[in-house]
């Protein structure tokens, strides 16, 4: 008997404590309101300066820092569909990365606009194709234009900079892939998931260490032969892998393979931002430089 | 014996009224809230002469009020799912989890996961529910015909737990190589599903999980006495005139349909079955008839408290709902736990 | 009458029971004796249809039961096993109540409620009714499945005779309590004219309650007939492998003594 009055109890102070939470978004603005899920596409809107028309973001997008100030719709693989409407977009923005499949029906079934853009950012010129095609799309075409040129100018310098390098250093790079929850080691050549890393490595003066084996660009750091045979004279670790391995070399020497090589010799291990290297945006430009920064002898 | 009929009959009736006045809550508030007079409007726009409903009374329509009658069915299953099994292995510390169907259910799907992508099959939204229902009824069978002894084929309770927690291993490690060797995406989608969701609800599943949670009750009530038989023995139950073994069938049966059916739309969600009939038991005891009806109402409300909460908390985001019944369901369940002796 | 012919029970390549051929009329105390690993548990599980042998047969009333439903042999044949453990909350009426499950489908009627307060009484346990079996002690545990038991057996709706097996009933009992058990069944063996075979390893209690005394050695009959016949010293100490001092009295028949 008591227990049924302690769950009937909580029942009511639940629907007491729900009251409190009522605050629909607005419905009456003509404006363009947009939820966008894609890490690229909402860097690009804030480069581009169109980012109050953004009423939603996903969980992934980190940069810039102000896209705290917008609400999250959630990780980009597991949305809601009532979430993502309460904000009451005009459109939805992804980049064909969404899921679950029911709830991408569910959008479909109400007529939910769904945008996607046809450029990739796979290389300089997928990116400023992308930044253009985002300019016409927010009305933003000369400001696109500006970040396109930004873009050619700060690669220029950076490739003169790093022609002043005398070495090629071997570069291994570490990322901890969250989803997978295991560190993956990115080989060489393009398309894949590791593409862009080894672009921006090899325009930066270096050459990447690890042999693209089997057709995919990251593969899973199991094997200590993975690394131990590419000897690499540099290791990289993405922020967030560096930060969980408490930010000390001898953690991450303990990784497979990475003990034995010339980068662990010489303490050559070093941290480097995800959004930095793992893909071609606005800042990939001047980002050639840093990394080159990063990777030659002093 | 009156005591006793009249305090189940009060906690039935009680239970009914809290299980919908939760369904009213977890219609009205959600990332949008809706007023009564909101719902009132959505409902009446079916009416033929009525005008078109708006976006947000669509919402309603389609995926609010779809999302609530799944979450009481998906939780009526599991609470009789739980009821079910403990009955069935005497234990009151099991789980239709352990007799494998929630680990073949999810391998089923991680197997849609990963090999849709390669051959491009089921472009039907109906082929991830058929390939967890197909995953959880091979891994529960796999189990009961290799429990059976070879001198006359009865399976006892002890090896069905022992296999079921050998399959349950072998099932868990298969998805482990699938993760492995999945793509990125649909590994995560593997990780994500077996959280559980309700964000999926749509008519069409609530048509389906209504009618596996329907038929399957009303057959389980049927057999509902001579699972009481089994509470004293099996031989005990034989002598009353149970045929064990084919019990045994048929509430395995009825227990794998309407889990893995309800698995199949919403991912793997547990503590449900385990927590449902222990409640039940406190406040009325162990009757199965009475147990039966009860689990399928209380699994109904505190699935719809838990997807509230799931919905509420991080809004607009969702949190996954398995996360909501585990936080909670553990504590339940070791306090439940430390309060009686348990004989096994 | 009780007949089962020829009966042999294997278990993978061991014979558990050999050949083994008796009959069991109404109305008497039937007691089997004999060392462990003599099949007396055995062959009561055979006679009780719960397990099938691989030869021989079992007749209930002059049909042999090997086909008969379970349903329907539950409605007059009734087993009563050593104390049962549950692990779920069911009280003391609930416990007796399911000896009415073979009379009844659906909900139990108004008959099986008398017959469940009936047997209460007749047990003593009516005082617990509405207690938790978990919360009783042995004995009175055992009160409750001689309750339930018999509440099988209470009342015949079919003129066809009514079988009661007792598998080593009086373990964990008291001396008190083992003495008032074998009252009881006598008693209503008698009075109910059910055909009664029981198991018991206390030869002083299968000398004073029994009407017959089947005593097994390595799965054979090696003897049958009324308590003077079988309980013989020589006997006893062949098959037991002790040998007693037989006492005998006018009015309890005879006692054993072992040094």
């Amino acid at each position: 008997m008591k227990r049924l009055i302690i769950l009937l109890f909580t029942c009511v102070v639940l629907f007491g404590a729900s009251c409190a939470r009522f605050h629909n978004a607005p419905t009456e603005s003509k404006d363009a309101r947009y939820v966008v899920i894609s890490p690229i596409y909402n860097e690009i809107i804030w480069a581009l300066g169109a980012q109050n028309t953004v009423v939603g973001i996903d969980l992934s997008t980190t940069y810039p820092p102000e896209v705290k100030n917008v609400q999250t719709v959630g990780y980009h693989r597991a949305l809601s569909a009532e979430g993502i409407l309460s904000l009451h977009p005009t459109a939805i923005i992804h980049d064909n990365n969404i899921g679950p499949p029911q709830v991408v029906q569910q959008l479909q079934q109400l007529n939910i606009p769904m945008k996607q853009f046809s450029a990739k950012n796979d290389s300089f010129d997928g990116i400023k194709a992308l930044i253009r095609e985002m300019g016409a799309y927010f009305h933003k075409e000369s400001r696109a234009e500006e970040l396109c040129n930004t873009l050619d100018t700060q690669r220029t310098a950076s490739l003169e900079k790093v022609k002043q390098y005398a070495d090629h250093p071997r570069v291994a790079v570490i990322h901890f892939g969250r989803a997978s929850n295991v560190y993956l080691v990115v080989s060489k050549g393009s398309g894949g998931d590791g593409g862009g890393v080894s672009q921006m490595i090899e325009l930066a003066g270096g050459d990447m260490a690890v042999e693209n084996t089997g057709g995919r660009g990251m593969q899973r750091m199991e094997s200590p032969e993975i690394i131990a045979k590419a000897n690499p004279d540099v290791v990289l670790l993405t922020d967030y892998g560096y930060d969980r391995l408490g930010g000390s070399t001898d953690q991450i020497k303990a990784l497979p393979g990475v003990a034995t090589s010339n980068a662990a010799r010489d303490n050559r291990i070093f941290r480097i931002e995800e959004n930095v290297l793992n893909y071609f945006g606005p800042r990939s430009g001047e980002n050639i430089a840093k990394v080159a920064e990063i990777i030659h002898k002093k | 014996m009156t005591t006793q009929h009249g305090r189940r009959q009060l906690v039935l009736v009680a239970l009914v009224v809290v299980t919908l006045l939760v369904l009213l809550a977890s219609i009205r508030y959600g990332a949008i809230d809706f007023s009564i007079a909101e719902i009132s409007r959505a409902l009446a726009s079916l009416f033929p002469g009525q005008p078109e409903p708006t976006l947000d009374q669509r919402i309603f329509l389609e995926l609010r009020f779809p999302r609530a009658i799944l979450c009481l069915l998906v939780g009526a299953s599991l609470g009789v799912g739980g009821t079910l099994m403990q009955a069935l292995f005497r234990n009151p510390i099991v789980e239709p989890g352990l007799v494998g169907t929630s680990s073949g259910a999810a391998f089923g799907s991680a197997l849609f996961f990963v090999l849709g992508g390669v051959f491009h099959i089921g472009t039907s939204l109906w082929s991830l529910p058929i390939a967890a229902c197909t995953g959880g009824v091979i891994s529960t069978y796999l189990v009961f015909l290799l429990a059976r002894s070879r001198e006359d084929g009865r399976a006892s309770i002890v090896m069905l737990l022992l296999t079921g927690l050998a399959v349950n291993a072998l099932f868990m490690s298969a998805i482990g190589f699938l993760s492995y060797i999945a793509r990125d995406p649909q590994a995560r989608s593997i990780t994500f599903w077996s959280l559980g969701t309700l964000s999926g609800a749509s008519w069409k599943a609530v048509e389906i999980v209504a009618m596996s949670t329907v038929l399957g009750s009303i057959i389980a009530l049927r057999y509902a006495k001579q699972l009481n038989a089994l509470m004293i023995g099996e031989e005990e139950a034989t002598y009353l005139g149970v045929n064990v073994n084919r019990l045994k069938w048929i509430i395995l049966s009825v227990n794998v349909v309407i889990v893995a059916v309800a698995t199949a739309f919403t991912g793997v969600i547990s503590f449900v079955g385990l927590v449902v009939p222990h409640i039940l038991r406190m406040l009325g005891g162990a009757d199965n008839r009475f147990l039966i009806v009860g689990s399928a109402l209380t699994g109904a409300t505190l699935l719809t408290l838990a997807d509230l909460i799931a919905r509420l908390s991080v809004r607009p985001a969702e949190l996954p709902i398995g996360i909501v019944t585990s936080a909670v369901g553990v504590p339940v369940f070791i306090f439940l736990l430390r309060r009686r002796q348990y004989v096994f | 009458m009780l007949v089962g012919s020829n009966i042999t029970f294997r278990v993978g390549s061991k014979e558990l029971i050999k050949d083994i051929s008796a009959s069991f009329a109404p109305g008497e105390l039937h007691l089997l004796v004999g060392p462990n690993g003599a099949g007396k548990s055995t062959l009561v599980k055979v006679l009780a249809r719960l397990l099938r042998p691989q030869t021989g047969a079992v007749e209930y009333g002059g049909a042999d039961v090997v086909h008969a439903s379970e349903a329907e042999l539950a409605k007059r044949r009734a087993v009563l096993s050593q104390a049962i453990e549950i692990a779920f909350p069911l009280t003391v009426r609930e416990v007796v109540m399911m000896g009415r499950y073979p009379h009844f489908s659906g909900r139990p009627g108004p008959t099986d409620e008398n017959i469940v307060d009936e047997v209460m009484k007749h047990f003593d346990v009516t005082e617990f009714k509405d207690r938790y079996y978990q919360s009783l002690s042995g004995g009175e545990r055992q009160r409750v499945n001689f309750a339930r038991v018999l509440a099988q057996l209470w009342d015949h709706t079919t003129d066809s005779c009514r079988y009661l097996f007792l598998d080593e009933p009086l373990t964990f009992l008291d001396i008190r309590h083992q003495i008032d058990f074998m009252k009881r069944i006598r008693s209503f063996t008698r009075d109910a004219e059910v055909v009664t075979v029981g198991v018991v390893h206390d030869l002083n209690l299968a000398a004073r309650f029994a009407d017959q005394i089947l005593m097994l050695d390595g799965g054979r009959v090696v003897a049958n007939g009324p308590p003077s016949e079988v309980l013989t010293t020589e006997r006893i100490k062949q098959v037991f492998g002790v040998e007693p001092t037989m006492v005998q009295t006018e009015d309890s028949g005879i006692h054993l003594i072992f040094n």
